[in-house]
């Protein structure tokens, strides 16, 4: 899975907001507030990369469980997906 | 992540900020067509010469700058407009507070930025004395392709 191009990632304030840039704001109208696994989660499919290699970058660059990780992946993937923002 | 299709100004009220690209060339050279973010927040006090306001002409959202804060209103205008506007007070909801050009993250409190401001108004004159030829000649450009029926 890999984040269409067209989006840029700002820090606001503390807080990560992704917006849509160039052809990719004709078409998407709107701002994205992502918490900081979200903002991690974010980047690191800006590659391509799979569920399993999500799961094991959270699971080294956080304190978390496996179970917690892979959940959370899984439902940012399944977020993205739904949105459209997959390519 | 949770997604909402909301106006820019209930986005304001909900949220306390809005952060979205940049549409258009009126904010040309410091806001570029749909590169660019800007981060604005909600008017809670009267503007000022220099500030960038957020207001609604019809249905379309501006984003220019304020030249002057005049009784019930203020004189507004685009960085690379040559028209002066009159926005009433409560048209304006709005206030740009920092920016991304490109990557590089502007705060509009910033001492450089605000010598930018400044100086573009400072400039106004002089850039629109230039334009104003640089139409007329264009103008006469068209004129002579068409007397030599080169342009319709």
């Amino acid at each position: 899975m890999k984040i269409k191009k067209g989006f840029v990632l700002r820090k606001v304030g503390g807080e990560s907001v992704v917006v849509p840039v160039g052809e990719m704001s004709k078409q998407f109208h709107g701002m994205i507030n992502l918490n900081e696994t979200g903002a991690f989660l974010w980047t690191f499919f800006s590659a391509e990369h799979t569920v399993d290699e999500g799961v094991a970058a959270l699971l080294a660059e956080y304190d978390v469980d496996e179970q917690l990780a892979r959940a959370d992946v899984e439902q940012f993937v399944k977020t993205i997906v739904a949105n459209g923002f997959a390519e | 992540m949770e997604t909402e299709r909301l106006k820019i100004e209930d986005v304001l009220r909900l949220q306390g900020k809005y952060v979205g690209p940049t549409v258009g060339v009126s904010m040309l050279p410091m806001l570029k067509n749909r590169r660019d973010t800007i981060i604005v927040v909600p008017k809670t006090e009267r503007l000022k010469r220099l500030d960038v306001a957020l207001y609604k002409r019809g249905d379309a959202y501006v984003l220019h700058r304020v030249l002057e804060a005049v009784e019930g209103g203020y004189i507004i205008r685009g960085d690379n407009c040559y028209v002066d506007e009159k926005v009433p007070e409560d048209a304006v909801f709005g206030v740009l507070t920092e920016f991304y050009r490109k990557n590089k993250h502007i705060v509009c409190t910033d001492e450089k930025y605000i010598r930018y401001a400044n100086k573009r108004l400072k400039t106004y004159k002089f850039r629109r004395f230039f334009v104003r030829i640089k139409w007329k000649i264009k103008g006469a450009c068209k004129k002579i392709l068409r007397a030599f029926g080169w342009r319709k």
